[in-house]
């Protein structure tokens, strides 16, 4: 385990009521997929056509990428390339620069996120409101989002009501869900209709008719995209796909594996702009070309981003998004860090895993991620020296029977004194959200031994 | 070289054009009435009504445009007129600026069909306009007629009007708008309408 992680989710999620709420909230989204799951009789075969779906779409991407381009162009959108974070941010500031754009409404974009376009508009004096509710609770308490469909997952009804008083018209100790949404609501009216451009992410593109797809299910896009007279679109370039006869199979397969409904509430097929207003698409690269060059990590690309994978992950569950330390958490995101994640500290992610194999088993595209992260862990993850003496001090144990039963019987004896928190036990900081188990006082050998012993008899 | 050339030149590099694309998918066989789609568009959080017939329509719009609004700003597209005739609402210029629409109370639009997996419906750009109008609305009533209703997203897509995608919008609309980002706790009318009735036509 990256020993980053297990400090920053101490800090945000101690044990207690918190960690509980965030833990439960998260795999009810779990459950809730498990069900829609059972109830949809095509759900398995979705699953097994769509993971083929994205290895072709992805095996044909340069075709797909320029058709896509030739398409979008045709229908009246102007589309841009870019090959990192800077140059994603460079164009959309160009873009809002140029037509004098001071105010911006933005829809979540898990890719805006990734190359901190926020940050580079406002430190250029744009204001850029996030419009999702939970992304603009975290926006409003200067936080990153925490999860990739629920921004605001670990904050408390308390903790947005103590927030909303203190910067919207909310009177204090407010802590109903619906009446801080009616609050964000009215807020967020006000910014929509004064807005010069929005900013949207994009879940689906589709080559052949050069359309953007845009999921929601607040509305939130649909407004931004209805009302000023710019729209600027951020494109992954794996997210392209060659027919809208697939688009079928993601959208069936996207709400279900999220939160469970059959469908979001909106979805969005945006094919060249609104009359009068402009349609910028920016294609961004930022390492996926990287990844799509490496066999044994292209699928991660495949990803919709639904989320499920965090939902029912038990180091996120507990750990919490900030933990990770980068845009995209959980597992996917420990698949994804290595190569788009660019610093030390990211690329140790896929260590931060319990390689319990759950994230695999609930993937809307089957990437098998637990492979994919022992993949990453036989190549050059960083690690800290501890683990690596650790490392070498277990390999050289399991390689020595008789070691190996004197280390067992040594543990056996320090167990006690080492499975409790008490100032100077190195292992203190790991319990302080765990609990472990009461050890069974005798080995397996011993155990089996005795079993032998009591048949023979 | 350009950042389009490069990028295009890596993914090329990486484009093994190998893998075949699979089969078409086969979805199972499903319902596709009325009924079956009313079920799903209120476990979204829709209301259903009807079916009715072409000429008691207008009069059921109106009595719930009356216990909705009490009859202030309720406007309906060219499609939605045509079909209702006169009524508590107005037509809408699809040329007014969407801004002039924020105080909305009811909007009412054609759905171009329904799908009844998921009880979502289809907007055509070419009716839903302006573009803001069935997302500024506080309320939101859609007609659809009950003989254009698709059993799954396959068949609706496939189905798409004649030049759906050559235009600025298709949207799938499935219950009002809605969010669950405090605590994961239900919360109807995020941004959008918060309330979407769908009167079915045709008996």
């Amino acid at each position: 385990m990256s020993a980053a992680l297990d400090r920053r989710a101490l800090e945000l999620l101690p044990a207690g009521p918190r960690l509980v709420s965030h833990d439960a909230a998260v795999f009810a989204l779990r459950e809730k997929r498990d069900a829609a799951g059972r109830s949809e009789p095509d759900f398995e075969r979705l699953r097994d056509y769509a993971r083929e779906a994205k290895a072709h779409a992805l095996d044909h991407l340069d075709g797909n990428l320029e058709r896509f381009e030739a398409r979008a162009t045709a229908a009246g959108a102007v589309v841009h390339w870019a090959e990192d974070a800077p140059a994603l941010n460079r164009i959309v500031h160009e873009l809002l620069d140029a037509r004098g754009a001071r105010s911006v409404v933005k829809s979540k974009s898990m890719l805006t996120e990734e190359c901190g376009l926020n940050p580079y508009l406002e430190s250029r004096g744009i204001e850029v409101v996030d419009t999702d509710l939970g992304e603009r609770i975290v926006q409003l308490g200067h936080e990153p989002p925490s999860h990739i469909i629920m921004p605001a997952i670990h904050r408390t009804r308390e903790d947005i009501g103590a927030l909303f008083a203190r910067e919207l018209d909310v009177p204090a100790g407010e802590t109903d869900p619906a009446r801080l949404t009616e609050a964000a609501r009215r807020h967020l009216r006000g910014h929509f209709l004064g807005a010069d451009a929005a900013i949207t992410g994009v879940n689906f593109a589709v080559a052949e008719s050069g359309t953007i797809v845009v999921v929601t299910n607040e509305g939130n896009a649909d407004l931004g995209m209805s009302l000023p007279p710019l729209h600027i679109a951020c494109l992954g370039i794996e997210k392209v796909i060659p027919r809208v006869a697939d688009l079928a199979v993601f959208l069936r397969l996207l709400a279900r594996s999220a939160t469970g409904q059959p469908i979001s509430v909106y979805t969005s097929l945006v094919t060249g702009p609104r009359p009068g207003a402009e349609l910028h698409v920016v294609l961004v690269d930022n390492g996926r070309t990287r990844l799509l060059a490496d066999e044994q990590h292209r699928r991660a690309l495949g990803c919709i981003r639904c989320g499920a994978c965090l939902n029912t992950c038990p180091v996120y569950r507990r750990a919490g998004g900030y933990a990770y330390g980068y845009a995209i958490p959980g597992p996917i995101g420990a698949v994804l860090a290595p190569a788009l994640g660019g610093t030390d500290e990211r690329r140790g992610l896929p260590l931060a895993s319990t390689l319990c194999g759950s994230c695999s088993a609930v993937c809307p595209v089957k990437i098998d991620l637990h492979e994919q992260l022992i993949a990453w862990r036989a190549t050059d993850v960083p690690r800290g020296r501890r683990e690596r003496v650790l490392a070498r001090i277990a390999a050289a144990v399991f390689e020595r029977p008789a070691l190996y039963r004197i280390a067992g019987r040594a543990a056996r004896w320090v167990w006690p004194a080492v499975s409790r928190r008490w100032p100077g036990n190195p292992a203190s900081p790991w319990l302080a959200a765990r609990a472990l188990p009461a050890h069974p006082g005798a080995s397996f050998r011993e155990r089996w031994r005795a079993c032998v012993r009591g048949a023979d008899r | 070289m350009s950042a389009r050339e490069q990028i295009l030149a890596r993914v090329r590099a990486a484009s093994g054009h190998a893998s075949p694309a699979p089969a078409a998918f086969v979805p199972s066989a499903r319902r596709s009435d009325f009924t079956a789609f009313a079920q799903l568009l209120v476990a979204a959080g829709g209301e259903a009504h009807g079916p009715f017939s072409a000429g008691e329509l207008a009069a059921r719009v109106a009595d719930l445009c009356r216990a909705w609004s009490g009859g202030v700003r309720v406007l309906a597209t060219d499609a939605a007129f045509a079909r209702l005739g006169d009524g508590p609402w107005q037509p809408v210029s699809t040329e007014a600026d969407p801004h002039t629409l924020a105080d909305v109370s009811v909007a009412i639009l054609c759905g171009a069909f329904g799908v009844a997996e998921n009880g979502a419906i289809g907007l055509d750009g070419r009716e839903a306009k302006p573009r803001a109008l069935p997302v500024l609305c506080e309320r939101l009533i859609l007609l659809l007629d009950t003989s254009t209703i698709f059993p799954d997203m396959h068949a609706a897509l496939a189905g798409l009007p004649d030049g759906a995608l050559a235009q600025h919008h298709f949207t799938f609309v499935a219950g009002p708008s809605k969010t669950a980002d405090i605590e994961g706790v239900l919360v109807l009318g995020a941004h959008g309408p918060r309330e979407l009735a769908v009167f079915g036509v045709g008996l």
